[in-house]
């Protein structure tokens, strides 16, 4: 099974059911069609599982053909230890949100099936591209479906958040792609006269860095691929789309964005900003501690006080972002593992959370939380599910989120003790934020959207349906499964950070 | 001189004696019936079958670095690509023309004739190295091209457009004309291949052949709208019969272009800092203005007519590249792909523009679009494609266009260029996703297409095709060009 297409079949299967959605006929039977089709996608990732030898840092399943001769540019992909957990995450949480959004989307069923999976592409390419430019095609396509799930099928500011995530994102990338053009422009040095697009022949330039002086190559692309990122993670103070994109988009939006598409900012930083810029990385690097330890405060205080359940958690997915490029930058062992913990511990947890959301807000269409209050007497069940998850988001131990959060606040004391101290406070704010919430919404005096369940029997809350538990079972099973055996996930990406923090300055990737 | 006229410059200017004797066929049937139109979907095939031989007839010919007729046309790669590029938008303009109500009906064998006169001129244009044949093609190609544009009986919109553009088009040709007066009084010469190699030196030594460039710039500037010599265009684009806004935006700008590039390949631009700078700030401020003034637009054509503006600004920076650079032949083709891409997504919107009129006097404005996609899901996605394309987004061919642009200016150091040809970029998507919102996710019940399967909605869906499937492949298409060009 040397020469395989594994990544290229799993990278273009979504598209190839986008069209066949497309062209499908029945409207009744075309969720379960889509749901079949990306739980095969899910199967047929778990063989890379198989396929993947975590005892090497090298790249592998590639696939590389010329594509653009004349620029270099060309098909390239692989899979390393670092991607490896976010392709299986995302082909994880497809199948869920179809599922998820089996009520609450009822208009254009079709284009959303459509959307979703293009977007499922565009993604995973952009988890998977090992060249520049087709990096930043399938980068800046992930938008596009994004913006119509958030702008067709969203709440009622849906067109000013949806312009708001374009415009803020594309702005970012599209100086990164100025940055893309001038490195290659770069590149004949170490491929002998060629230019050249591939990611690996950027690993190999010596980008001059003059430590202190800003106006240096490497400074100036240093801080224009970071900021492209930032403001996909998003970090504090770019992070201003994402509360609007998360309110007003649908549930199955939200799920995507939180679950996915936040990650690609952070894994960006460890595939490409701290391998291409190392010396700037690290000089730099106590602005993007501060940044992440800034947004994590801010990111709890704000989400403290919000009326909105969904804006609390938008608010909190600030928070527990910081946390990752707090992990990333402080550029130890524990800290890039816990980071990389961490984004798929976010992915399921706040996943699960806009989903719980999701459910209620279908049931009573409100997400105030003085509304609610006492939900736990109408709605037992969803309630033990609802604390599960706020226990993984709050990192209790034995759940998921404790794993990733101990893990980089032990990388922080390893790089400065102020650092962790303040960053320890989000741990404590996050607790207080998440259990107050729960408190309000679920116990206490019955709120006025109980109340009227009980008084009208006929359109009383009931209890998770059979559907929304097979939505929530995978998720609790994670939670608790990532939680208890850490080493399971965590030992594929061992040897890719070891060998990315050993060889951070002269950074290279085995093909395989 | 010896003025002798051999088989070669005959076959050489064979793509030209097609399309004239093409042209007079619609024209004589109609003379001949007792002045009484035949049927319209008969000219067109004369008219669809005219393009083609030409352009294959320019295929067989061109691209050979020939001149006919005494060094007064120039069949190089340039004349090659931008004339296949032009008659490809021109046979889209035709088939546009053909359903669209301000241009179907009594005249529709004149108007061929006229759109057909107008590439003539353009292939001129573009061949053309003597800067007085220059002139003739110019003149041939706007002289038809204003006529066209009054054409609409009812729309008084056209009649205002028509005039605004004959009147200032004249000036700026009276320009360009004292322009060439200047390089004769300096050199000698009015050919460009005389000073192909001196240009450089010769604006630094000669104010008089300073002035000369510049005015003739000025003439290009004003037919490919550089702000500030931009103001007749909304109003041009707007008040035309959209067909030949599309003709106009697309054929007429890809000739100018290209000749526009062929002036600038003498090197003036290294001979005179001046120059250059004011040429790099004539680039930023039509990218600024076109996209600035675009957000502010209600009416579609309009602000299509501005992004045309701006689409003009990112290729000047393309055109100041060839200008500049020793390997002018990787410049020039990336402005040639990027012409070529800005004629196939600014075609697709106009086609699919053309589609909503149901009757001459009708104005589209952007509102007008809401629930759009619901009654018209095809054309709604084909429009969204081109709008997409044009703000350059990824995996459309309009990325590509705007990656061999800037990365072209990149590599000759105009990273300033660049940058704010990005950050425009940027403020477009504004307004191009204005439309797509209007479209997709403002509830409504545009009534403003008909619902059946039109030859311009065969057109509209092939284009949207072709931005999306070209962009991947562009990169032979990319080496293909250049090599011809080098």
């Amino acid at each position: 099974m040397e020469n395989s297409n594994i990544l290229s079949i799993l990278l273009f299967l979504p598209i190839v059911f986008a069209v066949i959605i497309s062209f499908w006929p029945q409207k009744s039977t075309i969720k379960h069609l889509a749901l079949g089709f990306s739980l095969i996608e899910f199967l047929a990732s778990l063989t890379l599982l198989q396929r993947f030898d975590s005892s090497s840092a090298a790249l592998q399943m590639t696939e590389k053909f010329s594509w653009i001769e004349r620029f270099g540019i060309s098909y390239f992909i692989g899979i390393d230890g670092i991607s490896l957990m976010l392709i299986l995450l995302t082909t994880f949480l497809t199948p869920i949100i179809i599922l998820g959004a089996w009520k609450s989307i009822e208009e254009r069923v079709k284009e959303f099936l459509i959307c979703l999976f293009v977007l499922q592409t565009a993604m995973m390419g952009s988890f998977l591209a090992m060249d520049a430019i087709l990096f930043y095609v399938f980068w800046e396509l992930s938008l596009i479906p994004m913006y119509f799930i958030v702008g067709v099928w969203g709440g009622a500011r849906r067109i000013y958040a949806t312009l708001k995530f374009f415009i803020y994102t594309m702005a970012g990338s599209v100086l990164m792609l100025l940055a893309i053009i001038f490195i290659m422009r770069l590149t004949p040095e170490v491929t002998g006269g060629n230019i050249s697009a591939s990611l690996l022949d950027f690993y190999k330039l010596k980008i001059p860095f003059i430590a202190g002086d800003f106006f240096t190559a490497q400074t100036l692309l240093f801080f224009t691929f970071a900021l492209a990122f930032a403001i996909k993670v998003p970090l504090f103070p770019v992070h201003t789309w994402l509360p609007d994109a998360h309110v007003e988009a649908p549930t199955p939006g939200s799920v995507v964005l939180a679950g996915v598409m936040l990650k690609m900012g952070t894994y960006c930083y460890l595939r490409w900003v701290i391998p291409l810029f190392p010396e700037a990385s690290e000089h730099y690097a106590w602005i993007f501690i501060a940044l992440g330890v800034i947004g994590i405060v801010y990111g709890a205080l704000v989400a403290m006080i919000q009326p909105d359940i969904k804006k609390l958690v938008a608010y909190s997915s600030v928070s527990h972002m910081g946390y990752v490029i707090l992990g990333i930058f402080v550029l130890n062992q524990y800290g890039v593992n816990g980071a990389l913990y961490q984004m798929l511990n976010h992915g399921i947890s706040t996943g699960a959370l806009f989903l719980l959301i999701g459910m209620i807000y279908e049931r009573t269409h409100s997400r105030e939380i003085v509304k609610y209050g006492g939900l736990a007497s109408v709605m037992p069940h969803y309630t033990i599910v609802f604390v599960i998850v706020t226990m993984s988001s709050i990192a209790v131990p034995m759940t998921n989120g404790f794993i990733g959060e101990f893990l980089i606040l032990m990388g922080a004391f390893q790089y400065s003790i102020i650092t962790a101290a303040a960053a320890v406070t989000g741990v404590v704010l996050g607790a207080a934020y998440m259990l107050w919430m729960v408190k309000r919404v679920f116990f206490g005096p019955k709120g006025e959207i109980v109340l009227a369940s009980e008084k009208d029997k006929t359109h009383a809350l009931h209890d998770l349906s059979k559907r929304e538990w097979a939505v929530m079972i995978p998720m609790i099973v994670m939670i608790f499964w990532m939680g208890l055996f850490p080493n399971h996930f965590m030992n594929y990406a061992k040897t890719s950070v070891d060998h990315l923090l050993a060889n951070k300055n002269n950074y290279t990737l085995e093909v395989k | 001189m010896n003025i002798t006229v051999g088989i070669t410059d005959i076959l050489l200017t064979s793509p030209l004696i097609a399309l004239f004797l093409f042209s007079l066929i619609p024209l004589t049937i109609k003379v001949l019936r007792g002045n009484k139109e035949q049927n319209p979907a008969a000219t067109l095939t004369i008219a669809l079958i005219g393009l083609s031989v030409a352009a294959g007839l320019m295929v067989i010919f061109a691209g050979s670095d020939k001149t006919a007729f005494n060094n007064q046309l120039l069949f190089d790669g340039l004349t090659l690509w931008a004339s296949l590029i032009a008659i490809m938008a021109a046979a889209g303009g035709m088939v546009m023309m053909y359903e669209n109500p301000s241009t179907m009906g009594k005249q529709f064998s004149e108007l061929i004739f006229l759109a057909m006169s107008s590439v003539l001129g353009m292939i001129i244009l573009v061949a053309a190295v003597n800067l007085l044949t220059v002139f003739i093609g110019l003149e041939l190609m706007s002289l038809s091209l204003y006529l066209m544009i009054a054409m609409s009986n009812e729309q008084k919109l056209s009649k205002e457009a028509a005039i605004k553009y004959f009147v200032l088009g004249s000036f700026a040709s009276a320009i360009f004309l004292y322009g060439v007066s200047f390089i004769f009084g300096s050199t000698g010469s009015v050919n460009i291949t005389d000073f192909m190699q001196s240009a450089a030196t010769l604006v630094k030594t000669s104010k008089l052949f300073l002035f000369g460039t510049v005015f003739i710039i000025l003439g290009y500037c004003f037919k490919i709208s550089i702000a500030p010599f931009h103001a007749w265009t909304p109003d041009v684009y707007q008040g035309a019969p959209t067909p030949i806004t599309s003709f106009m935006a697309t054929a007429v700008k890809v000739v100018s272009f290209a000749a526009f590039m062929r002036v600038i390949a003498t090197q003036p631009l290294l001979g005179s800092q001046n120059l250059f700078d004011v040429m790099q700030w004539l680039a930023v401020i039509t990218m600024t203005v076109g996209n600035v003034a675009a957000i502010m637009q209600s009416n579609l054509k309009r602000t299509l007519a501005y992004s045309s503006i701006s689409h003009s600004g990112y290729l000047l920076v393309g055109v100041i590249t060839a200008g500049i650079s020793q390997n002018s032949a990787y410049s020039a083709t990336s402005v040639l792909i990027y012409l070529f891409t800005y004629s196939l997504m600014t075609m697709g919107a106009f086609a699919i523009i053309s589609l909503m009129e149901k009757s001459e006097t009708t104005i589209i404005n952007t509102d007008d679009l809401a629930g759009f996609s619901k009654n018209q899901p095809v054309l709604a996605l084909g429009l969204s494609i081109c709008l997409l394309s044009m703000a350059g987004l990824p995996p459309t061919l309009g990325f590509f266009g705007k990656f061999y642009l800037f990365s072209a200016a990149v590599s000759e150091g105009l990273i300033w260029l660049a940058l704010w040809g990005v950050i425009n970029s940027v403020i477009s998507v504004y307004y191009y996703l204005r439309p797509i919102v209007v479209m997709y996710m403002r509830p409504g019940d545009a009534d403003v297409a008909n619902n059946s399967w039109h030859a311009t909605t065969f057109l509209a869906v092939l284009l949207a095709l072709l931005i999306l499937v070209v962009g991947i492949f562009s990169g032979p298409l990319f080496e293909m060009i250049e090599k011809s060009l080098s």
